[in-house]
């Protein structure tokens, strides 16, 4: 193995791949409540797990991957057509403008574009009177969920936009053209063409944003506003609050797990490609 | 009467360029018409525009007597054959020639008969299982005319048609493709940089540059009368000489010949250029006696290419013409080997001095 | 309706459709920012409803008093630099390696290499939290490095090699055909081939290094932390104006940090370099 891959593969080694086996290693072991993490020679248990199995935390895994399965298909539906636009329709100067906008807001700090989410459509925010008028209430249950939602999307969007940009250059616009000439209207031109063939394009960017989606922290966090819980959040408080470090642990081994699960199923469906060899 | 097209007055920009500037013409039902014309000449977004992809600023578009102005593309019993084929590569060949038909109104029933029928055509039956990458340059095209002919369209458009295939297989397919516009009898428009692919498929050719028709005749009619240095130019080789009509059938040049031509009442001007094609020359022995459109000089260079052969021949003030001759013989010339250029008044054409 | 008028119909359903879809999701992505831009600069001294009735600096001067933030800035900068150095260095290098290597196990190794993208940043946080820990490092500053090291170096890695994707080999063939020796074609060649991938790699680098605050919340100290993690603590706090101040400085932060990309790579190779491939 060459020498210039060392620095990485130690890098990767020693501080992902170790602790990650430290952690597995911790989700087995027996906590007792009031001490800080598990005590040195505690007994090898699976009791973290079976804990999981309790509806309450189902619930949390079931609410995150809902939020998130959703939140990221809004994304693609909104980014394919801006991505259309962006590469066949924009000017040159449009381009620029709308690509470099998008960048800037991957960019941006996660920390300011969810405290601004707040700002505007959270308790204080501007919707508080729109929502009064409709009798709901910027507080209640559902509209908390979709303020998570937002602020899952005001990320996902740049992002899948972005990843989208290549998928849509890749398909050879004759093709909704040629449909049109014989005959169909634009928009099943499209759905016969333009859009089974960016398939493989689109399961992928679904992928990066449903792992970014469920992994996300500061968002339900500072939006969620103690009444949604994301997987992480319940990580971190297994940690910070009552120092369970094991069953922390055990919560990050399967979602890890599922994870990847998710990772590869959609890598599967991704890698079967749009036209037949 | 169903199939003709009329272009009146019509202009296309793209921001500042003027792409189509202010064409018009007409194209009689079944006709076969070939846009001639370098890239950039607008001979593409003619075709756009009569496909419907593109509005036009002015002018108007009738096709079959009907105006097409508003019209979406797919509101136009047009079809369409790309340079590329476009061929939709995740759909069977059947799925792609009987795309269109759907659209048209055909019932269910009868999609699967046309797109035998189609196969047939095109000489490709049974291929309908199998998909588009799995077939060759040429079975592609063939495939991409029979689906764009499945729907009957009242005019057809071919987009650089033989462009993408190599020599033999071209010769192949355009006999193929004159077969198939014959029998199906639809209106046709090729567009292409190939004078000789236009010759070959056109009944009539119109020359384009920069965004308007040159000249527009039979192939015949413009190789051997062409009306300007371009068009001339753009058909084929051409020896040039500048020069001026110095009498009904006198042609002299700047460089001091005196030259015979046919009589002809074009070009009007006095001043004109003289073109003379490699292939009407002929090469006499050197030590044959001077006389009108003889010209001495020296061969330069012998190209062998196959059928044919190009000989370079400089003459004594240093000018060269290339002359075009057969393969049949034993070549008797060498180069540096002196020689004479022989031709007839009728090989002269004579062509408007461009003011440009 | 015939057939063609029906589907004229439907298109003209789909392009409105699209075209507010788009002017919808165009003024949700703009309206929060702008509401915090123009409230950083709200005279009042309380979280009112807008519009605000006048204008103020404030919030900029609280801002720039609070002792947490400028700690955390400073923390945030010094990691942000050394974790991207510490990364595109070590990135670059496995990068190349990986592109001109024909060693067995290289998708694998790429794959692995890539991997703390999938695996989310909390799990990454808490285990070396456990596993710092445990190994006696208890310095607050190495071990956020760490961390930010670890989640940096992906990116490096993937804009690296997406800028030496599949010409790096012609190139160095042709390089050594005419006489250069590898590490001649390395350093002339490939080094310079993938420049802009470099950069790109370390200004993603440094901008996820900034921002990070999932990672950040399990390996900082009291006297240790970065400034996302001092923001978050002041919005569970107080959520006052204070931070829209500091939100606005970062968006500033964020232009000028963009003019720099466009200044020194253009957009056009940064997404066509497959920086935001899948």
């Amino acid at each position: 193995m060459p020498l210039a891959l060392l620095p990485a593969a130690l890098i990767l080694g020693l501080l992902l791949l170790a602790p990650m086996a430290g952690l597995l290693v911790q989700s087995f072991r027996h906590f007792t409540p009031g001490h800080v993490g598990s005590d040195v020679g505690a007994p090898l248990t699976l009791a973290n797990y079976r804990e999981l199995l309790n509806p309450a935390i189902v619930g949390l895994f079931v609410e995150t991957f809902r939020i998130s399965a959703i939140a990221t298909l809004i994304g693609l539906v909104v980014s394919y057509p801006l991505a259309r636009c962006i590469v066949r329709r924009f000017s040159a100067a449009s381009r620029v403008a709308c690509i470099g906008f998008l960048v800037a807001l991957i960019l941006l700090s996660m920390l300011v574009r969810t405290y601004a989410i707040e700002l505007a459509f959270g308790s204080v925010g501007m919707l508080r009177p729109l929502l009064r008028a409709f009798g709901a209430s910027p507080n209640s249950g559902w509209y908390i969920q979709c303020l998570v939602g937002a602020g899952l999307l005001h990320y996902l969007i740049p992002l899948s936009t972005l990843m989208l940009l290549g998928t849509v250059q890749s398909v050879d616009p004759r093709l909704a053209d040629a449909a049109q000439s014989l005959g169909a209207p634009a928009w099943r031109a499209h759905l016969s063409t333009t859009l089974p063939l960016s398939r493989p394009g689109l399961i992928g960017t679904f992928m990066v944003g449903f792992t970014f989606s469920i992994s996300a922290f500061v968002i339900p966090m500072v939006l969620g506003n103690g009444r949604i819980l994301f997987i992480s959040n319940t990580i971190y408080d297994r940690f910070s609050d009552i120092a369970d470090y094991p069953s922390g642990a055990a919560i990050s081994v399967v979602m890890l797990v599922v994870s990847l699960t998710a990772v590869g199923i959609l890598s599967w469906l991704a890698g079967r490609p749009a036209v037949p060899e | 009467m169903a199939n003709s097209l009329a272009f009146r007055a019509v202009t296309k920009r793209f921001g500042s360029v003027v792409a189509v500037n202010n064409v018009s013409f007409d194209i009689a039902s079944g006709e076969t018409v070939a846009l001639l014309g370098p890239s950039g000449c607008g001979k593409t977004t003619i075709l756009r525009v009569i496909a419907g992809f593109e509005t036009p600023d002015a002018g108007s578009l009738q096709i079959g007597g009907v105006e097409m102005a508003g019209r979406r593309p797919y509101e136009r019993n047009v079809g369409l054959l790309f340079q590329h084929y476009a061929l939709f590569p995740h759909m069977t060949v059947a799925q792609n020639v009987g795309y269109g038909l759907r659209y048209r109104g055909l019932p269910r029933s009868e999609i699967g008969p046309r797109v035998s029928e189609m196969l047939e055509l095109v000489k490709l039956p049974g291929h309908g299982g199998r998909y588009p990458n799995q077939l060759s340059g040429g079975q592609q095209q063939r495939i991409a005319l029979a689906r764009a002919l499945a729907t009957q369209p009242s005019i057809l458009l071919l987009d650089e048609p033989l462009s993408a295939l190599d020599v033999k297989l071209r010769q192949e397919l355009r006999a193929e493709l004159k077969d198939v516009l014959a029998t199906v009898g639809s209106t046709a428009i090729v567009v292409t940089h190939d004078h000789e692919e236009a010759m070959s498929l056109g009944h009539r050719v119109f020359v384009m540059n920069q965004g308007r028709i040159a000249q527009s005749g039979t192939p015949d009619d413009i190789y051997v009368r062409p009306t300007s240095r371009f068009v001339a130019d753009f058909m084929g080789h051409a020896n040039w000489f500048t020069g001026r009509r110095t009498g009904p059938s006198e042609y002299a040049t700047d460089c001091g010949r005196i030259l015979n031509v046919v009589p002809c009442t074009q070009p009007s001007a006095e001043q004109c250029d003289l073109c003379l094609r490699p292939e009407s020359i002929d090469l006499l022995p050197a030590t044959i006696e001077a006389g009108p459109n003889r010209l001495f000089g020296h061969v330069a260079d012998v190209i062998l290419t196959g059928a044919s052969r190009q000989l370079i021949v400089t003459l004594e003030d240093g000018r060269s013409i290339l002359v075009l001759q057969q393969n049949r013989t034993q070549l008797p010339w060498t180069p540096g080997q002196g020689v004479v250029l022989g031709f007839p008044p009728e090989a002269c054409v004579l062509v408007p001095r461009d003011s440009s | 309706m015939t057939a063609a008028a029906r589907g004229r119909v439907g298109d003209d359903i789909a392009r409105t459709g699209v075209a507010a879809v788009l002017i919808v999701a165009a003024i949700f992505l703009l309206v929060p920012l702008l509401v915090t831009i123009l409230m950083a600069f709200d005279s009042r001294s309380y979280l009112g409803p807008l519009p605000p009735p006048g204008f103020s600096l404030r919030w900029f001067v609280a801002c720039f008093s609070r002792q947490t933030l400028a700690v955390g800035l400073r923390t945030s900068l010094a990691l942000g630099i050394l974790a991207t150095a510490i990364s595109t260095s070590a990135g670059t290098a496995a990068a190349i390696a990986l592109e001109r290597g024909t060693f067995p196990g290289r998708t694998i190794l790429s794959a692995l290499f890539l991997s703390p993208l999938i695996v989310p940043p909390v799990v990454i946080g808490f285990a070396l939290l456990l596993a710092l820990s445990q190994a006696g490092i208890l310095n607050g500053f190495v071990r956020l490095l760490c961390g930010h090291v670890v989640i940096t170096l992906p990116y490096t890695i993937r804009a690296v090699s997406a800028s030496l994707a599949g010409r790096d080999a012609s190139l160095t063939e042709a390089a050594l055909g005419l006489g250069a020796s590898e590490r001649q074609a390395l350093w002339t060649i490939t080094v310079p081939l993938a420049r802009t991938g470099i950069m790109i790699g370390a200004i993603f680098a440094f901008a996820v290094s900034f921002d990070d605050v999932s990672v950040a919340s399990f390996l900082t100290d009291p006297t240790t932390y970065t400034l996302p993690v001092a923001l978050l603590s002041a919005m569970r706090a107080n959520f006052d104006l204070t931070i829209a101040a500091a939100a606005v400085l970062l968006m500033v932060a964020t232009v000028i940090l963009i003019f720099i990309l466009d200044r020194a790579v253009g957009f056009d190779r940064l997404v066509g370099q497959g920086m935001f491939r899948t």
